[in-house]
């Protein structure tokens, strides 16, 4: 299975293509389960991807699609006493699900990192910034305290913080919402880690902030050649950052592709709405978004069939009860799991949807 | 003595619900022991045929040697209430008066023997005085060999300081009968002296005279027969003029006695050491056993008493001069076979009473109809029963001079009170449905007896209307002559066991005013005058019956109250403790001949 | 923060000064005689009046006020003689300097208070810490279970049976309890305090293991919790470290809240051990009508919790910079 199916196809990855051999991250049929007292919540149900060096995968869907809990599972952030994980995950090759608590700590951080999404509650309060930058940084280099503070000033440097010799030792709280997420990538950087996970990392931050924050991301991939997983609800931070995307809905992927591809064919209905309720700037203020109708399924009861039968628009156009009994597959490589037919799609997006999108 | 004992105990129950100590105010009535019959374990020594006058031998020292008796060790004394007062001078209530015999000696004092036989022997002076002019005048020789603590020699001069330090203003907690004595009733005498003998000016001879360092004599206004027993009280001592402190004596008196004071924090702690300059040949009371006495304040009944039955460590060694075993313990005291020679039970020279409001209940039947509607038993059994007292059935009680045990209301035989008596009286008077208002303090106890004597009253006839009042304001709002209550409970201790201190304080309608005792506000010139006669018997033995036939007529005739209960002192000491005998003047434990097995 | 503490004292001197005007009005409105404690048997009125003026109670109650309160700054004449500041006045009950006894008392209820919140914040908290930690397991089912007996259970009622048990009764493994200056026998001390200590930490133990385990559950919900996890922080770094420093906060606001609480318990735990403090000492003033030294237990006490109040204002100003730098 190889998801980057077109070399260069989008950004300037150095590395064409990543196949389960080369690629630096693979996860295969990865399941994650909640228990919780109204039952079991299928949290990742089945999920499968590839990542190579110095790539970006963009991960895009609605809260609750799974794509925070599937990057919590990859550090082993989970709660184990009440989750259950099936599959693999494997990161250089030394396999991630069944280790220990030992050797996960020795990887976070370190080898793979995670910026989060609101840097203020992401971030101690009680505790400098120099010194929670400085702390991964000591506590897998084993450098002195001197060290490791010169460190969290250079790394303060590089993420564009301005006196931060001064600003090291600075609280949280005294920084800007836009400062502080440059320290929490500072932070997550300090390591130099060759996987770095995105969790939503422009979310809280107002427009132009959200373009410097991702550029700054993107720079440092220039500079460090890391793979690097962006998760997001929104299309348009992935647009300009993502080499890859998966579309995630109900802890499954319903679509795959190069960022190009997805953008302009989209395949799945569901695709079609979250583009639809993309805000753009060449776009008229005055025409309203186009929400997807209807809340994400519950997943403890997932909806049988395809679980987006029931907010989907087009399930009329699949012939028979085939969305509410049947379970579309996804194919391997660019596609999505849908019932409808690839001419549907293609005809039903350039007619229907595109327009609509301006 | 009993009102300002009665003042603590109130006190300290208000202590403990202050304290919200509930466990203690649970077992703070009722419980008691026995049914009130002859089960109890009162074996009362303490009778008015125990009192007698000493002699010269008797007042000689030393004090006959106490059989087993050994030296060393150190007396735990657990007291709940803390002494205000170490000042002879300021003491009047029962615990410091037990307390101050250790380390202070007046003219005279009480010789008790193991019997319970009590005499008025001389203390500092060589006997109980000698009364000259009609008994107006009374003359002490001091002893020889008598020393302060640091080896001074005390002479008359410091029995005249001692005496004279009394008139001055900050001396209001003492008895006061030999300056008023000497030199005018009520706070009159301070006139004689204002400032006391602090500015240099002293009494005239004519009426406090010391023509040598061995004589004090005593000129009083009017004979008092008496006197050897006004002298015992602790204030009629002698006090070293260089030594005395005035206000701060109290934490630091200069001792003549046996121990000195080493140590006294207020509310917490007093220590008391052997005075090395104590002559025991002088002494014909006091022993000098044990080394030391630790003297610790606080401790509630039932920890005492826990404490004591626990023997731990220390504890073996440990008494009270005056706390009672803790009612709700009784029975287990009583149960604990190895507490048999570690306790007694002793009445003591206070009576307990319901007086009647004569100003608002005019009527003789309805006050006659109370006396004898009123529960004794059942109000005694609600104070703590047998141990606690036994049934009164007069005014005096069985330790004073002249006691006889009439009982007019015939309390012994209706222990429930007479009921059909009461009701015949009420009905003659044309009076069923009397109403009478019924003034109590709101502790544990005094709400429990209200319950019995509201029933009692209102089988016989009565309509009882109960009026709680707080604890603190309590004396305060009886002690109004104008009070809007008809009846409530009051109580008296005599300061010696002669009745000449009961009858005149409680009876005699000249004193009535705001304050005083006569709660029951009887005024009845017959009655008046018949104290000043009898008060004007020179013979104490001659006066005591007289007092006592007095005392019955005023119960029948003019029924100001009816006597309750006479109460009795419940004693537990540690076994490791020898020659504890009882104090019966004071009700409590003399300590003057303790000693450390 | 130096601009706080200013403003916090000021605002704890007008309390204060509020609380005792308060006091010594109330006193004089309710029907007391204080001078009949001092007026023997035989009392008369002009008995009464001597006391009266040898007490000052003839002078008009504001006048008696402020002499009091001028008396603590500068000392008083009284017809006893000088009493030199701090004044609090001579007792009612013993005509004793009531300063001398607060002296006395003082060092009873500050050895009980600081050894029990001392015990009951290292037990308490480190029982939550320990049920957090094994949220779900046997222990935490445990300490919660005990937490909620130990809540049910009041000083006097432990106090009796501990005494009964460990001191009097079956085991007798302790001396009787009392208080052994620290600085003549720290040993002695120590033993003669340590029921107190535990009795009274009893009942705060419970909410504290209570509160802290919840905080820390809290705590370790936390994002930046989260984020500590995700820098390849130990699971016991993160716990001491994090979430433990997240959960101090609140401790310590409840702990500031509770030193009232702390001092009635104090109270309680005086009388059940036959302790002297000022707990004890606030009592018996009360019952016997003993104005100074009500007044100066009172100040005393108020000013205690007000000074512990700002130290514990300070230190959650210590332990959070956004209070600190705000």
């Amino acid at each position: 299975m190889t998801t980057v199916t077109q070399p260069g196809a989008a950004g300037p990855a150095p590395d064409a293509g990543a196949g389960p051999d080369d690629a630096f991250l693979s996860v295969r049929d990865l399941y994650v389960r909640f228990g919780t007292e109204d039952g079991v919540v299928k949290a990742v149900d089945g999920l499968s991807f590839d990542l190579a060096r110095g790539r970006t995968l963009g991960i895009v869907g609605e809260s609750g699609s799974g794509k925070s809990v599937t990057n919590l599972t990859v550090l082993g952030l989970h709660d184990p006493r009440n989750t259950e994980v099936k599959g693999e995950i494997l990161l250089d090759g030394q396999e991630l699900t069944g280790a220990g608590e030992r050797a996960l700590e020795r990887l976070r951080g370190n080898k793979m990192a995670m910026i989060f999404q609101d840097s203020l509650t992401a971030l101690s309060p009680y505790y400098t910034v120099g010194r929670q930058i400085a702390e991964p940084f000591r506590k897998h280099t084993g450098a002195s305290r001197r060290d490791a503070r010169l460190r969290a000033i250079e790394m303060l440097e590089k993420v564009g913080i301005p006196n931060a010799s001064l600003r090291v030792d600075d609280y949280p709280h005294q920084f800007s919402g836009g400062m502080r997420q440059r320290a929490m990538i500072a932070m997550a950087l300090v390591c130099d880690p060759e996987l770095l996970i995105a969790d939503e990392p422009t979310t809280a931050l107002d427009v132009t902030v959200q373009a410097q924050i991702l550029d700054l991301i993107k720079d440092l991939q220039q500079q460090t050649g890391s793979a690097i997983i962006l998760i997001t609800h929104d299309l348009g931070v992935v647009a300009n950052t993502a080499d890859d995307l998966l579309v995630m809905y109900a802890g499954r992927v319903i679509e795959r592709g190069t960022v190009r591809e997805v953008l302009r064919a989209p395949q799945h209905p569901y695709t079609w709405g979250l583009l639809g309720s993309m805000p753009r700037l060449a776009s008229n203020v005055a025409e309203p978004l186009t929400p997807i109708p209807g809340a994400p399924p519950s997943l403890l009861a997932p909806p049988p069939g395809c679980p987006f039968h029931p907010r989907c628009g087009f399930s009329g156009d699949v012939p028979g009860d085939r969305c509410r009994t049947e379970r579309p597959e996804l194919p391997a490589g660019r596609g999505a799991a849908c019932h409808l037919t690839a001419e549907q799609k293609r005809t039903t997006f350039t007619e229907q949807i595109k327009p609509r999108l301006g | 003595m009993t009102s300002s004992h009665q003042n603590r105990a109130r006190l300290a129950a208000v202590a403990l619900a202050a304290g919200a100590l509930v466990l203690t105010a649970c077992s703070g009535g009722g419980g008691g022991g026995g049914d009130g019959k002859e089960s109890g374990p009162a074996t009362d020594k303490n009778k008015s045929s125990n009192f007698t006058i000493g002699t010269e031998a008797d007042s000689k020292g030393p004090a006959p040697a106490v059989p087993g008796a050994k030296k060393g060790g150190a007396v735990t004394v657990l007291q709940r209430d803390a002494f205000n007062h170490l000042d002879p001078g300021q003491i009047y209530y029962s615990d410091m008066l037990t307390a101050q015999m250790l380390y202070n000696r007046s003219l005279t004092a009480y010789k008790v023997e193991p019997s319970g036989k009590a005499k008025v022997v001389g203390d500092l002076a060589t006997g109980p005085g000698t009364a000259s002019d009609g008994g107006k005048t009374w003359t002490f020789k001091l002893k020889d060999g008598l020393k302060f603590q640091d080896g001074s020699p005390i002479t008359s001069k410091d029995v005249r300081w001692g005496i004279e330090r009394l008139y001055a203003d900050f001396e209001t907690d003492g008895p006061m009968y030999i300056p008023q004595w000497l030199s005018g009733d009520g706070t009159s005498f301070r006139k004689a002296l204002p400032d006391g003998p602090y500015k240099g000016d002293h009494l005239p001879a004519s009426v406090l005279d010391t023509p040598d360092d061995k004589t004090v004599i005593l000129h009083f206004r009017k004979p008092h027969a008496d006197t050897p027993f006004a002298t015992a009280m602790p204030n009629i001592g002698a006090v070293k003029a260089a030594k005395d402190t005035q206000r701060k004596y109290d934490n630091a008196p200069f001792s003549s006695g046996p121990y000195q004071v080493a140590d006294f924090k207020v509310g917490k702690s007093l220590t008391l050491v052997k005075n090395p300059n104590w002559d025991p040949a002088t002494d014909p009371i006091r022993h000098q056993y044990a080394d030391r006495f630790d003297v610790s304040f606080g401790h509630q009944l039932q920890d005492q008493t826990r404490r004591i039955l626990a023997q731990q460590g220390a504890d073996k060694n440990a008494m009270s001069f005056s706390n009672a075993v803790d009612p709700g313990m009784t029975q287990n005291v009583l149960n604990d076979a190895g507490t048999k020679a570690r306790r007694f039970v002793e009445i003591q020279p206070y009576v307990d009473y319901i007086s009647f409001n004569m100003t608002r209940l005019k009527d003789v039947k309805v006050r006659k109809a109370l006396a004898y509607a009123m529960p004794n038993g059942q109000i005694l059994q609600q104070n703590g029963g047998t141990t606690a007292g036994t049934i009164a059935t007069n005014y005096l009680s069985p330790a004073m001079d002249g006691y006889q045990a009439t009982d007019p209301y015939g309390k012994k035989a209706h222990p429930a009170g007479d009921t059909e008596k009461a009701q015949a009286l009420l009905k003659e008077a044309g009076k069923i449905g009397q109403e009478i208002v019924y003034a109590y303090r709101n502790t544990d106890v005094e709400q429990k007896v209200a319950v019995v004597v509201t029933q009692a009253l209102q089988k016989a006839g009565f309509t009882v209307q109960k009026k709680e009042v707080d604890a603190n304001t309590w004396r305060t709002a009886i002690s109004q002559v104008d009070n809007k209550f008809d009846i409530y409970r009051t109580s008296w201790g005599a300061d010696w066991p002669v009745p000449s201190t009961v009858v005149p304080p409680l009876f005699d309608g000249r004193q009535i005013a705001d304050g005083s005792q006569n709660y029951g506000h009887l005024d009845n010139p017959k009655v008046n005058s018949e104290i000043d006669r009898i008060n004007a018997i020179t013979d104490i033995k001659q006066a005591a019956p007289q007092w006592m036939k007095l005392a019955d007529k005023i119960l029948t005739e003019d029924v100001p109250g009816i006597p309750t209960f006479y109460n009795r002192q419940f004693s537990l000491w540690g076994s490791g403790l020898g020659g504890i005998k009882y104090q019966p003047v004071y009700g409590t434990v003399d300590p003057t001949s303790v000693y450390v097995k | 923060m130096l601009r706080f503490l200013a403003r916090r004292s000021l605002g704890a001197l007008v309390i204060i000064l509020l609380i005792s005007a308060i006091t010594f009005f109330l006193f004089f409105a309710l029907p007391s005689e204080p001078a009949l404690m001092s007026c023997g048997k035989n009392c008369t009125p002009d008995a009464l009046a001597v006391i009266n003026k040898n007490l000052g109670l003839d002078q008009p109650v504001p006048v008696q006020y402020w002499h009091y309160m001028t008396g603590i700054f500068a000392g008083r004449d009284l017809t006893v003689g000088h009493c030199p500041a701090p004044c609090f006045g001579y007792s009612f009950s013993n005509q004793q300097p009531v300063w001398g006894t607060i002296v006395d008392r003082y060092p009873t209820t500050l050895s009980l208070a600081l050894g029990g919140a001392f015990v009951f914040l290292i037990v308490g908290v480190g029982f939550g810490m320990i049920a957090a930690a094994r949220r779900g397991t046997v222990v935490d089912k445990l300490f919660s279970s005990l937490s909620l007996i130990g809540n049910s259970l009041q000083i006097y009622f432990v106090g009796v049976i501990a005494l009964g048990l460990f001191v009097s009764g079956g085991l007798r493994i302790l001396d009787e309890p009392g208080y052994h200056p620290f600085t003549e026998n720290p040993g002695k001390w120590f033993m003669g305090m340590l029921l107190p200590w535990l009795v009274l930490s009893i009942i705060f133990v419970a909410n504290y293991t209570r509160m802290t385990r919840s905080q820390m559950i809290e705590q370790l919900g936390e994002e930046h919790v989260r984020t500590a996890r995700a820098k390849g922080l130990s699971r016991r770094a993160v716990f001491f470290r994090y979430a433990w420093r997240g959960a101090l906060a609140p401790i310590v606001t409840i702990f500031g809240i509770d030193l009232g609480s702390l001092f009635g318990g104090a109270m309680i735990t005086e009388f059940t051990f036959n302790l002297h403090g000022l707990g004890r000492l606030a009592v018996s003033s009360v019952t016997e009508t003993d104005l100074p030294t009500l007044m100066a237990v009172m100040l005393v006490g108020c000013t205690a919790i007000v000074v512990a109040n700002i130290i514990v204002d300070a230190a959650y100003a210590f332990i959070d910079p956004r209070v600190r730098l705000a």
